[in-house]
């Protein structure tokens, strides 16, 4: 017993070594040269809290989900009235609970195999069999540390244990009881994971057991579902009528005996169960192990590596003529056909990037309880929201992840003519027209049941699939960012606060597809497509520095510096404005000294971090050497001022002015306030941002006319409704101006004689 | 035909390749020799724009490696040290791909990639996944990789590292044909008798500093008129220990 309790000792502790490096390496700063750690992104530390928070989370979620499966249980199995609480169970309720243990088991047992081991290639027992100890004690010592180290089982088995022994009056040491309770049924998910893993290693190829994997991770997460269903109110009905079914001998098997175990009142009929249970798990890994040395009786040799052309039925084999390029395959890039390729070979890829995000969204509408599942084929708006929702969440297991597909192989991608920008630009492309598949289908559905096909229907439609492509190419560029294609472990080849932030920024999308009316809409589509632009800037400059350890991209002015900017701006702004004026009445001053605050803040922070990081074309107020022609400034002020003024005399004619004027009081209170507001407030904070960053963000990867367009819209659709035509206009002057005169003097000029010219001249004439 | 102008690489705080200044010119088989860790690796990266110079610059025709990198993988075919290829594909649709990739028409890049496998000799895996290739049909797989857009110039990491006898053998036959038809080629060793066998001209790099170049007749000047390459190896990166112990 020495060696085995030593050997499982090292084991264990090996393992949990290996887990707590895993846990802790990217937190810890590394000083050695020659490190795999870039200087850019030092660590981790977030997501690490992140994980922990996760972990307990968890642990609570599956307590309260057991609770609640429990209580569903008792309404279901047991007679009406009677009372269980901290008494013994029913039969039929401990067949019930027992289901329920018995449920969790086989989850916990898929998600380990499914995330374990099984599809990697390299097998840890072919290096622990040439460990010097008899292959007896290494068997059992495998088994006893996958039972003592397994996350997953422990996050499902043990709350549920804990419940368990909580109802049957063990409070505060139930959870102590529950950990007892669960081992053995942990120790039974280790013998039958390494049973599977080992003699499917030993007879299926490597290309099947690839397949096989794919199967069993999707099984996993619907047995989950089922399982974590019976603890939801108005969901448990189908898994309440299963366990209603299931025969009265389950409380005879380990599940029913461990429920009994600690449900007994009576200390030595208690440990009488307890000793069935132990007894049985003994003699049944006992008779496991038997099995597994004759699992290994010709020694510890998997079928081979990886997946074998040559010897793979479901692979055209023996073609070495070039394939001839088809018709269809004609409109793709040489990238895309090489992906659509590995996707159709590789199971576990097309599984991963395509089925598990079904399975999850479904498996999330159908628990939910927001009944979204039957409200969405009714209203259009819900269905949009749905299937944009679908295709974004794919594309976070699919476009994110095009450079964890490149993998190691992404040196290759190096050795092309091509810039590593349009390759992952084909891939973009690619996997927002793979994944139009869901809402197409989805819309297919929704068009049929739909009570009328109107306006409404369409325009969800059209906002939910034009979004798409846009966030293929946002997850793309976000990817380039959260993924670390070179990393061995499966769960450190992403970032999680990335896939969070792209998470959050598709729901910011929702509201796009549920905006009130077009106009809306068409603002969030465009400040989207700003975003997927200004993304893809800052991974741009991250592409030549994709392989290289420790350098990042030097530092440069970006169009998400300039909505970043615009944010920190209007939020500061509305905080300085909410402290100064506190309840009190909305003064002319208030506004001044809040919007200035605003603006100084965002200034001298932005200001702040481009010095800190030694940033290149930071925007200057006036170029060294002269050349900022105020006079041009001036000049395009006033061109600028007269078609502010006409646009106000002809919207003045038409009757509109005077309904804008009731309806925006607050505007017309400034009094004379407004002026230094307008001339000399807005022209340097709005300059800065809006042509210094947006515009010149914009600009270094576009030519003048498309790069000033887009800062002008974004800078136009922040105005209210009625000013957005000249504020265009004036933001395609500046621009203009900025551009000739590359300092920010002359468009601050402009902007002043613009809010100068619309505001006094109504000022002294109307 | 390849000019290193100061090039220099630091990891954190420490040096990985001092300035190192050298030109290599057209039809030259210039050999890289030098110790594990000398940095050879990195400067091979360096001028392949996988990894970016701290310092100076590689240029390559005249093109900068980091800047103009697209434009540099026109002359350029590469062999890293350990070539890695896409799981679930084939040796022939790897070359295929490399070859449309270096903007060949599809037809002609799957002939070509036949083509090459066969003169490679690797046409009995030609539909075996390259993930399951020995190191050597890794090697010569990549070999063809490089070579399958006729490049004007060849940068090769350890291209025998590895290999069995009768595949270094086929491998150096491919370098010194490769060389006769007037390709530049670049490569690091740290096998003496390959750099023996192929190179024209040799720099020795050790601690990231290119301690010699030269003709090998010329280095066996500098220690011994009939010393073999590896005393003279071994007797200019000693000196440099001894002389970087010493300061």
């Amino acid at each position: 017993m020495a060696p085995l309790f030593q050997s499982t000792a090292l084991l264990v502790r090996l393992r949990l070594r290996r887990l707590v490096n895993q846990l802790t390496a990217a937190s810890q700063p590394k000083k050695k040269p020659g490190d795999k750690t870039r200087t850019g992104n030092p660590g981790k530390k977030s997501s690490q809290v992140i994980l922990y928070l996760g972990g307990i989370m968890m642990l609570i979620g599956f307590a309260s989900i057991s609770a609640s499966a429990m209580y569903n249980l008792h309404f279901a199995l047991d007679p009406p009235d009677t009372f269980w609480l901290t008494v013994e169970y029913s039969a039929a309720l401990t067949v019930g609970v027992a289901f329920l243990l018995l449920i969790l088991w086989t989850s916990t047992l898929l998600i380990t195999i499914a995330s374990g081991e099984l599809a990697k290639p390299d097998w840890d027992l072919e290096w622990l069999v040439t460990l010097p100890m008899r292959s007896d004690t290494l068997l059992w010592a495998r088994i006893l540390e996958r039972s003592v180290v397994n996350l997953s089982g422990t996050v499902a088995l043990v709350p549920a244990c804990t419940v368990i022994a909580w109802y049957s009056g063990y409070r505060w040491l139930a959870p102590f009881v529950g950990i007892l309770a669960a081992w053995p049924m942990l120790l039974l998910v280790a013998l039958v994971r390494t049973l599977l893993d080992t003699g499917l290693r030993l007879t299926l190829r490597p290309g099947q057991l690839r397949n096989l994997h794919a199967v069993i991770s999707v099984l996993s997460i619907v047995t989950m579902y089922l399982a974590i269903s019976m603890g939801l109110k108005g969901k448990a009905d189908f898994m309440l009528g299963v366990a209603a079914m299931m025969p009265d001998w389950l409380a005879y098997t380990p599940m029913g005996l461990t429920v009994r175990a600690i449900n007994e009142r009576h200390f030595a009929d208690a440990a009488l169960l307890a000793a069935g249970v132990a007894g049985q798990v003994g003699v049944i890994v006992w008779l496991g192990v038997l099995l597994l040395r004759r699992q290994l009786r010709h020694g510890v040799v998997a079928g081979g590596a990886r997946e074998s052309a040559r010897n793979s039925r479901n692979t055209d084999a023996g073609t070495s003529a070039p394939s001839r390029p088809s018709r269809a395959s004609g409109f793709l890039s040489a990238v895309q056909r090489r992906e659509l390729t590995l996707l159709g070979r590789d199971r576990n890829f097309l599984v991963q990037s395509l089925v598990i995000p079904l399975l999850i969204v479904g498996g999330q509408l159908l628990l939910g309880t927001s009944g979204v599942a039957t409200s969405m084929w009714k209203d259009p708006n819900v269905l949009a929201s749905v299937a944009f929702g679908l295709a974004a969440y794919s594309m976070s297991m699919s476009a994110f992840q095009t450079l964890n597909t490149e993998g190691h192989a992404l040196w290759l991608l190096y050795t092309f003519p091509r810039s590593i920008e349009d390759v992952l630009k084909d891939k973009a492309k690619l996997w927002g027209v793979i994944t139009l598949a869901y809402p197409v289908v989805i819309f297919a559905v929704g068009a049929a049941l739909a009570p009328a096909l109107d306006w409404k229907f369409l325009g969800a439609m059209l906002t939910a699939l034009l979004g798409i492509p846009i966030y293929s190419f946002i997850a793309v560029a976000l990817g380039i960012f959260g993924s670390n294609p070179l990393e061995q472990q499966q769960q450190h080849k992403v970032k999680p606060a990335y896939v969070y932030l792209y998470m959050a920024l598709s729901a910011l999308y929702v509201y796009a597809i549920v905006a009130p009316n077009s106009t809306q809409r068409l603002i969030f589509m465009v400040l989207s497509l700003l975003l997927a632009f200004a993304l893809w800037q800052k991974a741009r400059d991250q592409l030549p520095y994709l392989l290289d350890p420790d350098a990042s991209p030097p530092a440069r002015v970006s169009t998400s510096d300039g909505l970043i900017a615009a944010m920190l701006f209007f939020v500061s702004q509305a905080v300085a404005a909410a402290v100064i004026i506190s309840g009190g009445r909305v003064t002319g001053a208030a506004v001044l000294i809040s919007f200035s605050i605003g603006g100084a803040i965002t200034y001298a922070l932005m200001r702040y971090v481009y010095a800190r990081a030694k940033t290149e074309g930071v925007p200057r107020i006036v170029t060294e050497g002269g050349g900022t022609r105020p006079l041009l400034g001036v000049a395009s002020g006033v061109v600028a001022g007269i078609f502010g003024l006409a646009y106000l005399y002809a919207i003045g004619s038409l009757g509109l002015l005077e309904d804008v004027t009731r309806n925006n009081k607050s505007y017309m209170d400034l009094g004379l306030w407004v002026i230094p507001l307008g001339v000399i407030a807005a022209p340097i904070f709005e300059e800065f941002i809006f042509r210094g960053l947006i515009f010149g963000g914009l600009r270094r990867s576009f030519s003048f006319w498309p790069a000033s367009l887009a800062s002008a819209a974004i800078f136009a659709i922040l105005h209210p409704a009625l000013a957005i035509v000249p504020v265009f206009v004036l933001g395609l002057a500046t621009a203009w101006t900025y551009e000739r005169t590359r300092s920010l003097l002359a468009p601050m000029i402009v902007h002043a004689v613009y809010n100068a010219a619309v505001i006094m001249v109504p000022m002294l004439f109307v | 035909m390849i000019e290193f102008l100061g090039l220099t690489r630091t990891y954190g705080d420490f040096t990985a390749v001092q300035p190192l200044s050298l030109a290599v010119q057209r039809g030259e088989v210039f050999g890289f020799l030098g110790p594990n860790g000398a940095g050879k690796t990195t400067t091979i990266r360096m001028m392949m724009g996988i990894l970016v110079p701290s310092g100076g610059r590689a240029l390559i025709s005249g093109l900068d490696c980091h800047t103009q990198r697209a434009e540099v993988q026109r002359h350029v075919g590469y062999l890293p040290d350990n070539p890695i290829y896409y799981d679930f594909l084939r040796g022939r649709e790897i070359l295929q791909f490399v070859a449309e990739m270096h903007g060949m028409e599809r037809a002609e890049a799957g002939r070509q990639a036949v083509r090459m496998l066969e003169e490679f000799g690797l046409e009995e895996v030609v539909d075996e996944f390259a993930v399951n290739y020995s190191m050597g049909m890794k090697k010569k797989l990549g070999l063809a990789c490089a070579l399958i857009h006729d490049p004007e110039v060849l940068i090769l990491d350890e291209p025998i590292n590895g290999l069995d006898p009768r595949a270094a053998r086929d491998v150096q036959e491919r370098l010194k044909q490769a060389a006769a038809s007037g390709k530049t080629i670049f490569m690091s060793t740290h096998l003496l008798d390959m750099a023996e066998k192929v190179c024209t001209r040799v720099g020795i790099i050790h601690r990231g500093e290119l301690v010699a170049t030269g003709t090998l007749d010329e280095l066996r000047e500098r220690v011994d008129q009939n010393a073999s390459l590896e005393r003279v190896f071994l007797s200019i990166t000693d000196e440099d220990t001894a002389r970087a112990t010493a300061t």
